[in-house]
């Protein structure tokens, strides 16, 4: 159940009895990371709807997406796909970027070869929503309907709002946030937005970075590219 | 410093539900002067309340934020003034620590599992939580529920958990505990 129908339950108009938020506001027993961290004996382990996978990798002796990004930045961009092709696992946001870098090289058999995993790629929201949040602006807000259709949760779209858009659609997506999850809306307005007083809040700053990783990732790489790709998987622009 | 006392409120869900859409509204249309109303705001708080980008900022910033403060003191007596009876107020500071883990309570893993319920600040909406703060509600029919399930424990309970299983069968619908309102 997503955050806009678990409050539509909770304002009466579903017949179901509340359990969470006596107002519905923070829909806590959906995918929320706010809901993953209460269930949690730790209020840093993650759970569902956590976008782990893009979590920075843990070290190792191979090369890194971060070596990948670090060629690519120093002109190196053979280097660069090679270590991508190297890493991909066959489906997550190092795939999207191995197409995108392919697609950008005009090699069409490889990217071809990657599009149809990252159409498949699920949660279908995950991807677009940070590709919205890496654009960062007005580009950001057809992504972010793609990820809305895709059934991203309410946080997730919120999150993301408070960062694309015009100045009202960031501050209804920044109110959507505080009602949805107030950690991350405040680890939010301290890191994406600089809000004069926000401070990080321990117990969401790990929330934080798993999205945020993904997102800071794509803008590394280069977040038109990046959607390029998507676009060129999904058959169509949004 | 003395350590907080439980209270026991009788809610008004619906008077929550409206608060705060209303608040939610107000803040999304960044209506400061409604805002300002709302909050029962006066002098230079009013004043205060226009500064900064948005109105949302200053419940971005943490509770105990000097500039903040007074703003989130007045959401919380607001709510407390619509949506919150004060019922009874423990006179043991212990009664967290033996509702938490008192063993004939949590030997009884459906009234724990409502006790836990009831002491989750995670289920009320922001604007009721003060950090480090013990809170969190139950709907009238799991407060009837954990009534039913304190009783035939009774003789083997302490007496600052039989006055709130009083306190409790005494209420009337939905209630919320906070020891910091």
């Amino acid at each position: 159940m997503g955050f806009f129908d678990k409050a539509k339950r909770f304002l009466g108009l579903t017949d179901e009895e509340g359990d969470d938020d006596p107002t519905g506001a923070s829909a806590s027993s959906e995918a929320t990371p706010a809901a993953d961290a209460q269930r949690a004996p730790s209020r840093a382990r993650g759970g569902r709807g956590r976008p782990a996978r893009d979590l920075p990798p843990a070290a190792s002796s191979g090369p890194s997406l971060d070596d990948a990004l670090a060629a690519r930045e120093g002109g190196d961009r053979a280097t660069a796909r090679r270590i991508l092709a190297e890493i991909d696992k066959g489906s997550g946001l190092r795939t999207l970027l191995r197409a995108a870098a392919a697609l950008e090289d005009a090699d069409e058999d490889e990217a071809r070869s990657l599009l149809p995993a990252i159409a498949a790629e699920e949660p279908a929201w995950r991807v677009p929503l940070q590709v919205a949040a890496a654009l960062g602006d007005e580009r950001g807000v057809p992504w972010l309907d793609v990820a809305r259709a895709g059934g991203a949760p309410g946080w997730a779209t919120a999150w993301a709002a408070a960062l694309v858009g015009d100045a009202q659609g960031r501050r209804r997506g920044l109110v959507e946030l505080l009602f949805a999850d107030a950690a991350l809306a405040r680890t939010v307005a301290a890191r994406d937005l600089s809000v004069p007083g926000a401070v990080v809040d321990a117990e969401a700053a790990q929330r934080y970075a798993s999205f945020a990783h993904g997102r800071d990732t794509i803008r590394r790489f280069g977040a038109g590219a990046v959607a390029e790709a998507l676009a060129r998987a999904r058959g169509e622009r949004p | 410093m003395s350590r907080p006392l439980l209270s026991l409120y009788t809610l008004d869900r619906a008077t929550l539900k409206a608060l705060s859409a209303e608040l939610k509204d107000a803040l999304a249309d960044d209506d400061r002067a409604r805002l300002s109303a709302l909050l029962g705001l006066g002098g230079s708080l009013v004043e205060r309340m226009q500064g900064g980008e948005r109105a949302v900022d200053w419940f971005l910033r943490a509770d105990d934020d000097p500039a903040a403060a007074p703003f989130f003191a007045s959401l919380r007596r607001v709510t407390r003034k619509r949506a919150l009876e004060l019922s009874w107020t423990s006179a043991e500071p212990s009664l967290e620590g033996r509702l938490r883990h008192f063993d004939v309570l949590r030997d009884e893993r459906p009234v724990a599992e409502l006790i836990d319920k009831l002491l989750d600040p995670a289920r009320l909406p922001w604007f009721l939580l003060r950090p480090g703060a013990t809170a969190g509600w139950l709907d009238d029919g799991r407060r009837r529920a954990l009534s039913s399930g304190l009783r035939p424990l009774r003789p083997a309970l302490p007496p600052e958990v039989v006055a709130f299983a009083d306190a409790l069968a005494g209420a009337d619908g939905d209630v919320v505990v906070h020891d910091g309102l």
